[in-house]
C-alpha cells in the first residue's frame, strides 16, 4: 500500500498515510481531507514548519517525546544525550536526515528510513531486553521496569 | 594487521557517539593485551560497510537484531560483541585473552 498526501479542504491541515484522519487534527471537521499531489503539498507549506537544526531544538523534541510516553522517557544521561544529538545532526548534514549514528545505513532509502531518530525502538530485541533503545536514548520509566 | 581471516575488528562509525567513549576502552584493551583492533569506519566506508554486512547475520544477532555499532568480529573465531555497554572485561572475553 502506497502512502499519499492528503489535504482539509477546511483548514489546508496536510497528511501523509495511506488514508487520511476521520477528523481533522486542527479544526476538527468531518471527513474534510481530500487527495491532493506533492507540488500542491510543497507550495502550501513552503518555508513554513521551522527547522529542528540545533542540539538544544533536537534534545527539546526528544524531551518532549518522552514526556507524552507512559512508558518509556529520555534518559536522565545528558552527557549521552549531548553526544547522540551531535551525532544525529552531523547524519543531517551528511545524509540529509536525522539518521541513528548507532545503526548502520543499508543504502536503501525505504529501509533507512526505519533508521531516522526516535526509530521504532519499541520492536527492538535491546528495548525489550534491557529497557533502553539500542542507543540508550529512551529508557522505560522506573515504574515499568521489571 | 594481521592478515584477512585473522583480524580483530572493531566496526564503529564517525558520528556513532559509544564509539568514541569506547576509544579509550580500546586503547587500554590495545596496551594490555598487545593485540591491535583494525578500526573499520562504516557510516562513510563502503568497503568497510560490505564487510560488516558480509558478517552480518553474526553481528545482527549480537546487536539484538539489526546491524549497529560498536561492534567487535573476531575473525578467526567469528564471534562478535555489540552495544554501548561494552567493557573492558567483555572486550577480553571476546578476544579470549586473560
Amino acid at each position: 500500500m502506497t502512502k499519499k498526501l492528503w489535504r482539509c479542504h477546511v483548514c489546508n491541515d496536510l497528511h501523509y498515510g495511506i488514508n487520511p484522519p476521520e477528523i481533522c487534527p486542527t479544526c476538527g471537521a468531518k471527513r474534510a481531507f481530500m487527495l491532493i499531489d506533492h507540488d500542491e503539498a510543497m507550495r502550501i507549506i513552503g518555508n513554513e514548519g521551522g527547522e529542528i537544526s540545533t542540539q538544544d531544538a533536537v534534545v527539546g523534541v526528544w524531551r518532549r517525546f518522552g514526556e507524552q510516553s507512559p512508558e518509556f522517557q529520555m534518559t536522565d544521561k545528558m552527557d549521552e544525550v549531548e553526544l547522540l544529538s551531535k551525532g544525529v545532526l552531523e547524519n543531517r548534514a551528511n545524509k540529509g536526515l536525522k539518521y541513528c549514528p548507532c545503526r548502520i545505513p543499508t543504502g536503501d532509502f525505504q529501509k533507512d528510513l526505519n533508521l531516522i531518530c526516535p526509530c521504532n525502538f519499541l520492536r527492538q530485541n535491546a528495548y525489550k531486553e534491557t529497557g533502553e533503545c539500542w542507543c540508550g536514548l529512551f529508557v522505560k520509566r522506573p515504574s515499568e521496569v521489571p | 594487521m594481521a592478515e584477512v581471516g585473522q583480524r580483530m575488528i572493531w566496526f564503529h562509525g564517525k558520528e556513532c557517539p559509544h564509539c568514541r567513549q569506547l576509544r579509550p576502552v580500546v586503547e587500554q584493551f590495545e596496551a594490555e593485551t598487545g593485540i591491535v583492533l583494525d578500526k573499520l569506519e562504516v557510516w562513510h566506508d563502503q568497503e568497510n560497510q560490505k564487510l560488516m554486512q558480509r558478517y552480518g547475520d553474526t553481528i545482527s544477532e549480537a546487536c539484538g537484531g539489526d546491524l549497529g555499532v560498536p561492534a567487535f568480529y573476531n575473525e578467526r573465531t567469528s564471534k562478535a560483541i555489540c552495544g554501548a555497554r561494552i567493557n573492558l572485561d567483555k572486550l577480553k572475553a571476546w578476544a579470549e585473552v586473560q
